[in-house]
């Protein structure tokens, strides 16, 4: 088999670590060797996470950054585009496997590659039904152990035990039904001596901010730091559904607004149109989708059942 | 690794998959302490949580002291050690520094206390990642320091360390260290005794320390005036000196017993070496990578690992690096101010008695990958960097 390098990408609280301790946990019950070396950040929930994972027949001593990985996990088809260096850097002939309600054909467009295999499941929809939970992880590791052929779904299901030691059943449950309906489509062409259009630099992809990357020279002095703002750090990439308003049933009575914890829940002018064509301006609710989070809250207090959340990955 | 000739009395091991620090809790557990006392910070805190766990599920009879700072925690241990009892605790970076005050009491009082540090820098700013800046300011202590390599070694040395401290020879405090998060959160396949008696076998407690004991009343910590103070301190000095040939005697047998040994130093190509890249923890498998690579390219590389730190393993490394033309040490901690910014590599330079050359790398867990040692060690070769001089891998603007 020689060696196996894949990399985990999608945002604290997606259960990208414990996915690649479940795998490697597998791998290593299945005989193999595995190391799973998460690359460590602010571990906020939300901001980006990057783990990889290597599985190989012999030791593995080298805790190598995987720089051109033969399998990409993607959590969020919204992170695609945040996450095109990863996809970009897969060996030509390798896997993305990627978490999306989106139809296959459609998540393969977003992916714009021809040369790999592209496996397409609705984790989210899966994970809901049996965990209760958005943690896309279990299938995530079915789709894995489908397309690689290892691990054994057996040993996914005793490395549940080992490292949740809760809810094995309903995790295992999610992996297989995951094992046996990831949609994959392969390959238009594989030009095995091809190389992959970028690598992954070793120096952490996270730096994300409106900031320049300077040098010791340049960096404030005792590291101090001025007063900024959250502004510049959308929380909306976090959503897996959002919230949309009938504005017909709003009452304006503006619970929503009141309970929002994102202050995301926005009074605004609205241009109607009367009966007799008049056009006049009257305030609605809207929502601010750069930074509403997703988690409903609007939805569970409206009065009228004006607000509906809506699956967006 | 031992001789086929003896692979048939080992001890069965079993292959589990554990991070770094859920496999010391492991080895701690089956060393079974009688008190722990830990306060948890990050990277540390499964070792404290998992060895939480044990105690109250009943796997381990040990008393747990949920202590409300470090300081009190090594307080906690120091006591219970002067007790009698075979203790155990755990931090890193900020957590060392605040129980720093009685650490080398432990010493002082001769006690076999056994301490875990997954290694973190020393704030600020704020940075809770991994490299050695906490372990290395534990040099001039009296500490027995280990720096292992990965979840095996973690494990094996704990068991290991059991054994020295307690050793009558030794009675010291041991501290294993190991990378924050490098080694600490990353999951790997390591074998571990099938029958954890094994453990408490190969290092049952001995309790031959010296201990308050009711039926034979005695004082541990009396003043040690200007008269007294030297000699007693002397017993300790001479103590850590000679406990070099216990580590290896322990390490030995725990090959022979568990199939795996270490040595105080690990050595990769050293034989015909030309050019040498010293370093220690979890980046030894790039290091080795590196050095692959630079023979393939037809440069005579080799590569030690330092494990034992304290005692320092001066007889080995002249016998191991004295032939070897351009020594380059990697250090991972910031020796501020001094001779050459790398701890390692100024202590390196004077044991070989020449001026050697000094990197800087992964300070504040800045990524590194087995290039940028290739890298560095290709200019060493070449002559691009100077011995005596302090270079930096990774930092943006720095000195390659």
């Amino acid at each position: 088999m020689g060696r196996i390098e894949t990399v985990w990408v999608g945002r604290g609280g997606q259960g990208i670590v414990t996915a690649t301790y479940i795998i490697a946990n597998a791998a290593i019950i299945d005989g193999y060797y595995a190391i799973a070396n998460p690359e460590f950040g602010a571990e906020r929930r939300g901001a980006p996470v990057k783990a990889f994972l290597t599985i190989s027949d012999a030791p593995i001593e080298d805790q190598e950054p995987i720089k051109m990985p033969d399998v990409a996990i993607v959590f969020d088809d919204k992170l695609i585009d945040l996450m095109r260096f990863v996809l970009d850097a897969v060996r030509p002939g390798g896997y993305i496997i990627i978490n999306s309600g989106k139809p296959p054909e459609e998540v393969k467009k977003i992916v714009s590659r021809d040369d790999v295999y592209i496996v397409v499941l609705d984790a989210i929809d899966i994970a809901r039904r049996h965990v209760k939970l958005d943690v896309p992880n279990g299938p995530l590791a079915g789709a894995f152990s489908k397309v690689m052929g290892l691990p054994k779904l057996e040993s996914i299901r005793q490395a549940f035990e080992n490292q949740l030691g809760k809810a094995v059943e309903e995790n295992f449950a999610a992996t297989k039904e995951a094992f046996e309906t990831a949609t994959v489509i392969p390959p238009a062409r594989v030009d095995p001596s091809a190389r992959p259009k970028g690598v992954i630099s070793t120096t952490s992809a996270f730096l994300a901010g409106p900031y320049e990357i300077v040098e010791w020279t340049a960096v404030n002095k005792g590291g101090v730091v001025f007063p900024g703002t959250s502004l510049h750090y959308r929380t909306g990439g976090w959503r897996i559904e959002k919230p949309v308003i009938d504005h017909a049933k709003c009452i304006m009575c503006r619970k929503c607004w009141l309970y929002c914890p994102d202050d995301a829940v926005i009074e605004a002018w609205r241009e109607v149109e009367g009966p007799r064509g008049r056009k006049f301006r009257m305030k609605a609710i809207e929502f601010d989708y750069d930074f509403c989070k997703g988690c409903s809250v609007c939805a569970e207090v409206c009065p009228t059942g004006a607000i509906q959340m809506v699956r967006e990955i | 690794m031992m001789q086929a000739t003896l692979r048939e009395r080992q001890i069965e091991q079993k292959r589990i998959a554990l991070t770094g620090n859920h496999a010391v809790a492991l080895a701690v557990k089956m060393a079974r302490p009688e008190v722990i006392a830990a306060y948890p910070i990050t990277p540390q805190t499964p070792v404290v949580e998992r060895l939480a766990e044990y105690v109250n599920n009943g796997e381990l009879d040990a008393e747990f002291i949920p202590v409300e700072s470090e300081h009190s925690a090594m307080s906690a241990v120091i006591g219970a050690s002067a007790a009698g009892a075979r203790t155990f605790t755990e931090t890193s970076s900020q957590g060392l520094g605040h129980m720093y005050e009685n650490l080398p009491i432990a010493v002082g009082m001769r006690l076999p206390i056994v301490m875990g540090v997954a290694a973190r820098t020393y704030s600020a700013p704020i940075n809770v990642w991994g490299d050695y800046g906490d372990v290395m300011s534990m040099r001039e202590l009296g500490w027995i320091i280990y720096i292992a390599q990965t979840a095996q070694e973690a494990f094996d040395t704990v068991v290991q360390a059991y054994r020295v401290a307690e050793d009558a020879r030794v009675h010291l405090p041991v501290v294993v260290a190991y990378d924050g998060f490098w080694t600490s959160h990353v999951l790997q396949p390591l074998d571990v005794p099938a029958d954890e008696e094994e453990v408490l076998k190969f290092a049952p407690i001995t309790r031959n320390w010296v201990r308050l004991d009711v039926d034979n009343p005695t004082q541990l910590g009396a003043v040690g005036t200007p008269e007294w103070y030297w000699e007693i301190r002397w017993q300790a000095v001479e103590a850590l000196r000679n406990s070099a040939k216990v580590i290896e005697e322990v390490d030995v047998e725990y090959g022979r017993r568990f199939g795996r040994s270490y040595g105080l130093v690990t050595r990769y190509m050293l034989e015909d070496a030309e050019v040498a890249v010293v370093a220690y923890g979890s980046i030894f498998g790039l290091v080795k990578k590196a050095v692959d690579r630079l023979r393939k390219e037809g440069i005579r590389a080799g590569a030690l690992r330092l494990r034992v730190i304290r005692p320092w393993p001066t007889w080995h490394l002249q016998k191991y690096l004295s032939h070897v033309e351009k020594v380059l040490v990697i250090d991972r901690s910031i020796n501020h101010g001094g001779p050459q910014l790398g701890p390692m590599a100024v202590e390196v330079g004077a044991t070989l008695g020449r001026v050697i050359h000094c990197a800087l790398a992964t300070v504040g867990m800045r990524a590194i990958d087995s290039d940028m040692i290739y890298e560095a060690a290709l200019k060493t070769h070449k002559g691009l960097w100077v011995a005596g001089e302090t270079y930096t891998v990774g930092l943006r603007g720095g000195y390659e």
